[in-house]
């Protein structure tokens, strides 16, 4: 019992940071349609940025994780308007329907061999902010690092949240994702708002990079399989709801320490996929999706 | 205020708009009649930036808007209703409001009472005021078309264009529709109009223009258009 109390709370915050990968997957989706490929190397890029800055790898450190983190925000946010620039605009302004995909995707082979040139190949220690002792909770360790991991990434979405709902530059966001060329009418800069979901997008992707390295290896292949994942976990919370990554990469965090640990580390990876195929074929638009209400 | 000279426009191969001209002064009421398929919309739509025209020009209180992003001619005064109302169906019926307000909030133009001016919005049509927090898309297609005439005077433009407000009505509604125009009108409000219900149209605007085929085939003032006997025939149901 206690340890499935123990997978639980790890398969939690490993939950906790596909869903906030996959929030970034749906920020652009909403707006354009689209999809950074390239996610997990916007995650890759902030913790190795993050470690930069933090950590001893470029002569530092020159400041301390929490003074690190706004800067590696600023980073994913330029690298992420970046990518939108030079690989989805010109995309989007043919109505190329594919040349998205190939783009993101090219993109993040470049910033992964980018990274391989300056950080190497090898995985490299991210200092710990707080105590590496973990805490006991019912029976079972918790790593406050872990905790941290839970609560930024939820703070991180709940922040995105409330700049939708309440502000006036949120809402023409929203209107952006409802019907672009009615938002266009409103004196909304669309093209700008589509720049803006993919510099968040990334930023969310950054931020969770310097979340989870300390708890992880950091180093230029970190990103892709975490990608991967979380794009599986948008598939299954649905591309549109919000609710459906949290629950979605909570199932998946979870459903990958327990077979892990009870099946193999060998299969830890199965479970996601399975769950994929599954809603894939059973309800497409994923577990929480829905149709967007609409009256013509 | 608003003047078309000579525009063509269109869709991929097919030219829709083969060079047409219309003035519309200002404080007045212009209505732009025709059948299905004539082109109105793509007027309205190469007017206000939605498509790009191929040629000709569009200026607006004297500035060149042609071809620029409909961003900017928003940003510039013209408030564009379209067809379909297209309503944003996720935010409430007070954000959708709003949102005609967005180039006054970010101050990208003169910014005004907005909360003084959405009072009078919501004031103008009742029925919005009880349902300032529904999401649009719940709304009823009659109530979607006044968030929608709403939305767009929240901008406080130099120019409205409004393409067939009165669309999927019951007669009802398309009374309160034609009256909400008139006062409108009354406030010295400019206004570009397409209408499915000409007579009616004829009756609010000062100038009338019908199109035929992507061309201009007569114009003149409201009065006179009414009196034509060959757009009587073919617009105005024959009779009266
Ligand atoms: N998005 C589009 N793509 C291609 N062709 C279009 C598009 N929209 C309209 N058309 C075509 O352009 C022509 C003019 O259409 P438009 O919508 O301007 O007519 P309208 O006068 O507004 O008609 P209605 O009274 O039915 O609204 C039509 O032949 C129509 O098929
Ligand atoms: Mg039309």
């Amino acid at each position: 019992m206690e340890i499935l109390i123990q997978l639980i709370f790890s398969g939690i915050a490993l939950g906790m940071i596909y869903a906030v990968i996959a929030f970034g997957y749906q920020l652009t989706f909403a707006t354009s349609a689209t999809l950074n490929f390239g996610q997990g190397e916007a995650l890759m890029l902030g913790a190795l940025v993050g470690l930069s800055f933090a950590g001893n790898v470029l002569g530092g450190p020159y400041l301390n994780f929490w003074m690190m983190i706004p800067l590696v925000m600023v980073f994913g946010a330029l690298q992420g308007a970046l990518v939108e620039f030079i690989g989805v605009r010109p995309a989007i302004k043919i109505k190329s329907e594919f040349g998205w995909i190939m783009s993101t995707i090219a993109l993040a082979i470049i910033f992964k061999n980018v990274a391989e040139n300056i950080w190497g190949k090898d995985d490299l220690k991210f200092p710990s902010p707080v105590s590496e002792a973990p805490l006991h909770f019912l029976g079972a360790n918790v790593l406050p690092m872990e905790i941290i991991i839970v609560v930024g990434a939820l703070a991180m979405m709940l922040a995105v949240e409330i700049f939708n709902r309440k502000s006036i530059y949120g809402k023409a966001v929203v209107a952006t994702s409802n019907d672009r060329d009615a938002a266009g009418l409103m004196g909304i800069n669309t093209r700008l708002v589509i720049t803006f979901s993919y510099a968040l997008s990334s930023m969310t992707a950054a931020f969770a990079g310097v979340l989870i390295a300390p708890v992880t290896l950091t180093g230029a292949t970190m990103g892709s399989v975490l990608g991967l994942k979380a794009f599986a976990v948008a598939i299954i919370g649905g591309l549109t709801s919000g609710i459906g990554v949290i629950v979605g990469g909570l199932i998946l965090g979870i459903a990958e320490t327990t077979t892990g640990f009870y099946i193999s580390t060998g299969y830890k990876d199965v479970p996601g996929l399975v769950l994929l195929l599954l809603v894939l074929a059973v309800k497409p638009a994923g577990l929480f999706g829905k149709t967007a209400i609409k009256k013509v | 205020m608003l003047t078309i000279e000579n525009l063509h426009a269109g869709y991929d191969k097919t030219e829709v708009l083969h060079g047409i001209s219309i003035d519309v002064p200002k404080g007045k009421v212009v209505t732009l009649i025709g059948s299905n398929g004539a082109g109105k919309t793509t007027t309205m739509r190469a007017v206000s930036g939605m498509i790009r025209p191929r040629s000709g020009r569009v200026t607006l209180g004297g500035k060149e808007i042609t071809g620029q992003d409909s961003f900017r001619i928003a940003r510039a005064g013209l408030a564009h209703s379209p067809e379909g109302r297209r309503v944003f169906p996720t935010l409430s019926v007070a954000d959708n409001i709003r949102l005609g307000a967005f180039p006054r909030y970010t101050r990208s133009r003169k910014r005004g009472d907005i909360d003084a001016d959405l009072d009078k919005a919501m004031e103008m049509f009742p029925r919005l005021i009880e349902r300032r927090d529904q999401l649009a898309g719940t709304l009823s297609g009659g109530e979607q078309q006044m968030l929608a005439i709403a939305r767009a005077l929240m901008l406080n433009p130099e120019v409205v264009l409004l393409d067939e407000p009165s669309m999927g009505l019951a007669p009802i509604l398309v009374e309160e529709v034609f009256n909400i125009i008139r006062r409108l009108k009354g406030e010295g409000i400019t206004m570009l109009l397409v209408e499915q219900f000409a007579a009616a149209a004829l009756d609010v605007a000062d100038y009338g223009y019908v199109l035929e085929n992507g061309r201009i085939a007569v114009h003149g003032s409201a009065d006179k258009l009414k009196n034509d006997p060959a757009v009587r025939a073919a617009y105005l149901g024959g009779s009266h």
